[in-house]
């Protein structure tokens, strides 16, 4: 079977979690502060983490592609598939930047009106010095700009791929115009996922800088996607599609997953051994805020992340068993949500709750705000002071949970719809039989 | 039957070779007396390398204090040395190890020089930081061990330290990488032998004799210790980029250090590789097994590597100017316009600018074209870490202690020196071992070689690719 059929039943369910995300989402809203930071700081969390997902996948397709992979054709299709979620990120891209345009979230410190103008209540010397860059507009183009981009390539590859199972021929001529289009992708996408990242996660702590940052957050993406990209395997195969995707093929999955883990390791840990052990005051109070206020998601993103992947999915059998596999996958697929989640709620919390504190100091008859950031920020409050931290940011709460559930239903509905669109193998691929006799 | 090859996969054995002509073609140079060019070329070794332990007996009697490091520069051209040559021996545990998990075929025409290439590297590295201590008689004095010195130890805090321990890890690890795929290869050569040289082959071996079993030994001794070399392979230079990264040097405390130099070795490794190779094919004659195609596959790397580090630079200085911490301005703005703009503009010309080169097919397949850029590479790599050992010392915190370095004869002399030991090696290594792997490119024969897949294949093989299912 090479046509996927999304099934009636399948639809409703996945229909059925995007309603439970969208509830989840309105309650949020209902029950937030008066910047609804708990709502906004989910719907980048989220919107980060998926389109993220999506842009590597892509990224990975083209790296391979490049690297004369081949093993991995069988699967090929679901990178694609994935890759096209992008269209969905620059929508809500879109949302997240206009609202630093008008004012609907407190997400990021430098969005603050006068930031940089000295006569300002709101003037901040750092980040007037980075508002050439920090700034929305830049922020704007950065968010549309680059989703543009990359969503234009996320087609261009899809139609060229689909165009090869039409009307490939014998010498390969899509495959060679497909592997030009990858190749100037691939330059494009590690400059802009940088800048990407840093205007859409790194700066979130306004002040804070680390030159690993981005590749730490490309890590994590890579690996998210990985998981994904088994568990949808894994899915096909049970409904009877994709039978030749053999242990060989999920081996190779496996082996991936298991290698970019411990480089995300590498990654964590060389950002977080030099943070710490120079000991700037500037640069540790990231990790000194996770490490005192967010202990479990601190040392629980090293245990799910590194510890279990490491001692699971090391051995041979594990790589190949669907038990064992679907297990990592689903750990490691949260385990990568958490970290993006201390990535951003930490930060943005902090944002908000100093900037309702000003608000209510500042303006008198901004009473509820006053009161709410007060009341948030405990008894004592003020700047640098420790905040109480609400719900829905120390932990992922239920309604964290289940706008994660509605986005990732919202990600595998738009794939799976995208898997109807074409032969679930590709034909005429030149490592097509490469990939059939695949033996790891 | 063979597994199917994708139409698109080049040969990487050409001129229809039997299994008894790779024999031939790789054993050969051992066993013939060496040609002019190599007498040449070994004697201009042997004489840089006379005049380095020169220059290195002159600095230990003279002191320390011939070479022109002053207050604020306490490391020269000694470290930047050890860091570059350092970088260079990544490259053969990379092909050796890393490309043997990703199942690259094309490591095995150039795995066995790399290897033996990253084990001089290293030796080369290895002495500057000894000839740096100034009284190397002292150098005891690194090695943690329970000793009579009562409560002195050394600092485990310091990555000094690490760097021991790493380097001399890695080292070993290569050695034994590299003699373990010696071995069934020394059994050929020993086959082919007679009288003395016979029994030395014998001994070498391990009186290897090609049974089943040992092959299935030797193949999981390879796998194992390819996936005890990968780590290895990050962790040196991860190690040698803490040396500079846990300081809160300006310019050096940067997050993104140990990718960044990772990256970088395996680019001026490669380009060190083909440097070598390029030579060591037009001598020895080996251009069917070191074809255009591995020169291409490395380009690629190097294409990649470069734009790693590329992109690396310009996140340095983004993310200098992002900070707003005004020393780490200035450290960056001081590396591109202040006293050594020069070696900031050959580091960003040759390592970022002229790889972009390989964009272009043509040029990725033209021999003399990436013999040039090796050097070009080799120079850039160089002249990284010359500005960011030099340039950041000689402005530090405190302007009154600014200062300009430039090295003196002996410390010139040493570096020479060094090229002289990694020449002699690698020449002798010619001389005792063949330079590539006869096993292993036996072992990709009937799946790379010229007559079973390409366009001229003899052999009716599938059609692969094109086969609908």
């Amino acid at each position: 079977m090479h046509q996927f059929i999304f099934t009636g039943r399948q639809k409703s369910v996945l229909l059925g979690f995007m309603v439970l995300g969208l509830l989840c989402m309105g309650l949020t809203w209902a029950v937030d502060d008066p910047f609804h930071t708990r709502f906004w700081t989910n719907l980048l969390h989220n919107t980060v983490f998926f389109t993220g997902i999506a842009f590597i996948a892509l990224f990975v397709y083209s790296a391979w592609m490049t690297a004369y992979a081949g093993w991995h054709t069988v699967v090929k299709r679901i990178f694609e598939g994935f890759s096209l979620y992008m269209v969905v990120g620059l929508v809500l891209m879109l949302i997240i930047a206009g609202g630093t345009w008008f004012h609907y979230h407190h997400l990021y410190h430098w969005a603050a009106e006068g930031i940089a103008d000295p006569t300002s209540d709101h003037y901040d010397r750092i980040l007037a010095g980075k508002s050439s860059f920090l700034n929305k507009s830049w922020y704007t183009f950065g968010s549309v700009g680059f989703l543009a981009v990359w969503t234009f390539f996320a087609f261009r590859i899809r139609s060229m791929s689909i165009a090869e199972d039409n009307a490939g021929t014998a010498d390969y001529a899509h495959h060679q115009k497909l592997k030009r289009i990858v190749a100037i992708f691939l330059p494009i996408a590690a400059f802009t996922s940088a800048a990407a990242i840093w205007q859409w996660v790194m700066s979130i702590d306004a002040h804070w800088y680390s030159t690993m940052f981005a590749w730490y957050a490309t890590a994590s993406w890579f690996i998210a996607m990985m998981s994904l990209t088994i568990l949808t395997v894994i899915f096909l195969k049970g409904k009877g599609y994709l039978e030749e995707v053999t242990g060989e093929h999920l081996h190779d999955l496996g082996k991936w997953l298991f290698a970019i883990s411990i480089f995300w390791t590498y990654l964590w840990f060389s950002q977080f051994m030099l943070i710490w052990y120079a000991n700037v005051g500037e640069e540790t109070v990231y990790f000194q805020i996770r490490r005192d206020d967010y202990p479990v998601l601190f040392y629980g993103n090293l245990i799910i992340n590194f510890v279990l992947p490491f001692l699971i999915l090391m051995r041979n059998s594990t790589k190949r068993k669907y038990g064992t596999l679907v297990f990592m996958s689903v750990l490691l697929l949260f385990g990568h949500w958490v970290d993006f989640f201390l990535m951003i709620k930490p930060g943005a919390l902090h944002t908000a709750l100093e900037a309702m504190e000003h608000m209510g100091t500042a303006v008198g008859d901004a009473a509820a705000a006053h009161d709410h950031g007060h009341a948030l920020a405990g008894d004592h409050g003020g700047h640098g002071a420790h905040h109480a931290i609400p719900p829905g940011f120390k932990m992922p709460g239920l309604l964290e949970i289940g706008t994660f559930l509605g986005f990732l239903a919202s990600f595998l509905y738009f794939s799976l719809n995208q898997f109807t669109k074409a032969s679930l193998i590709s034909k005429n691929d030149p490592y097509l039989a490469e990939s059939l006799h695949h033996h790891t | 039957m063979s597994a199917p090859v994708s139409k698109l996969r080049e040969p990487l054995i050409m001129g229809s070779k039997t299994y008894h002509q790779i024999t031939e073609d790789l054993v050969g140079p051992t066993e013939k007396a060496p040609n002019s060019a190599w007498i040449i070329a070994f004697i201009l070794a042997v004489t840089f390398l006379s005049f380095g332990l020169f220059c290195i007996a002159w600095t230990i009697y003279v002191g320390i204090g011939s070479w022109d490091l002053n207050r604020t520069i306490g490391w020269g051209w000694d470290i930047t040395n050890f860091v570059w040559w350092v970088g260079i021996g990544h490259a053969g545990t990379l092909i050796s190890a890393i490309l043997l998990l990703f199942r690259q075929k094309w490591r095995t025409g150039v795995n066995r020089a790399a290897e033996a290439m990253t084990i001089f590297a290293v030796m080369c590295a290895g002495l500057f930081p000894l000839i740096h201590m100034g009284r190397l008689w002292l150098a005891i004095f690194i090695f943690p061990y329970p000793n009579t010195r009562g409560p002195l130890w050394v600092n485990f805090n310091s990555p000094l330290l690490w760097d021991v321990f790493a380097i001399s890890t890695y080292f070993t690890v290569s050695v034994l990488f590299w003699y373990t795929g010696l071995v069934p290869d020394f059994a050929t050569v020993r086959d082919r032998a007679k009288g003395i040289r016979k029994n030395i082959y014998n001994a070498l071996s391990f009186g290897w004799t090609g049974k089943a079993k040992h092959w299935q030994r030797w193949e999981s001794l390879s796998l194992l210790l390819a996936g005890i070399a990968t780590p290895l392979v990050l962790s040196v230079h991860t190690i040698v980029s803490f040396d500079f990264a846990t300081s809160i040097i300006p310019g050096w405390h940067t997050t993104i250090f140990p990718p960044y130099f990772v990256a970088g070795a395996i680019f001026s490794g490669f380009a060190m590789v083909l440097t070598l190779m390029l030579i060591a094919r037009k001598i020895l004659g080996l251009e069917d097994y070191i074809t255009v195609n591995h020169i291409e596959s490395m380009n690629k790397v190097i294409l990649l590597t470069g734009n790693i580090v590329g992109v690396a630079y310009l996140t340095e200085l983004f993310i200098s100017w992002y900070s707003q911490y005004t020393y780490e301005q200035f450290a960056f703005f001081n590396r591109a316009t202040g006293v050594y703009w020069w070696s900031y503009f050959g580091m960003m010309t040759c390592n970022v600018l002229s790889p972009q080169i390989f964009w272009v097919k043509k040029y990725r397949r033209s021999v003399f074209v990436t013999f040039i850029m090796s050097i070009f590479i080799n120079i850039g790599m160089w002249f990284e870490r010359f500005v960011i050992i030099a340039t950041t010392l000689a402005r530090d915190y405190l302007p009154s202690s600014w200062s300009y370095y430039k090295p003196t004869w002996v410390e010139i002399g040493i570096y020479l020196g060094t090229f002289g030991l990694f020449f002699t090696c690698f020449l002798l290594f010619t001389r005792v071992a063949p330079v590539v792997a006869v096993a292993e490119v036996k072992s990709i024969l009937k799946t790379s070689g010229d007559q079973y897949i390409g366009p001229d294949a003899k052999h009716g093989h599938e059609k692969a690719g094109t086969a609908a299912h």
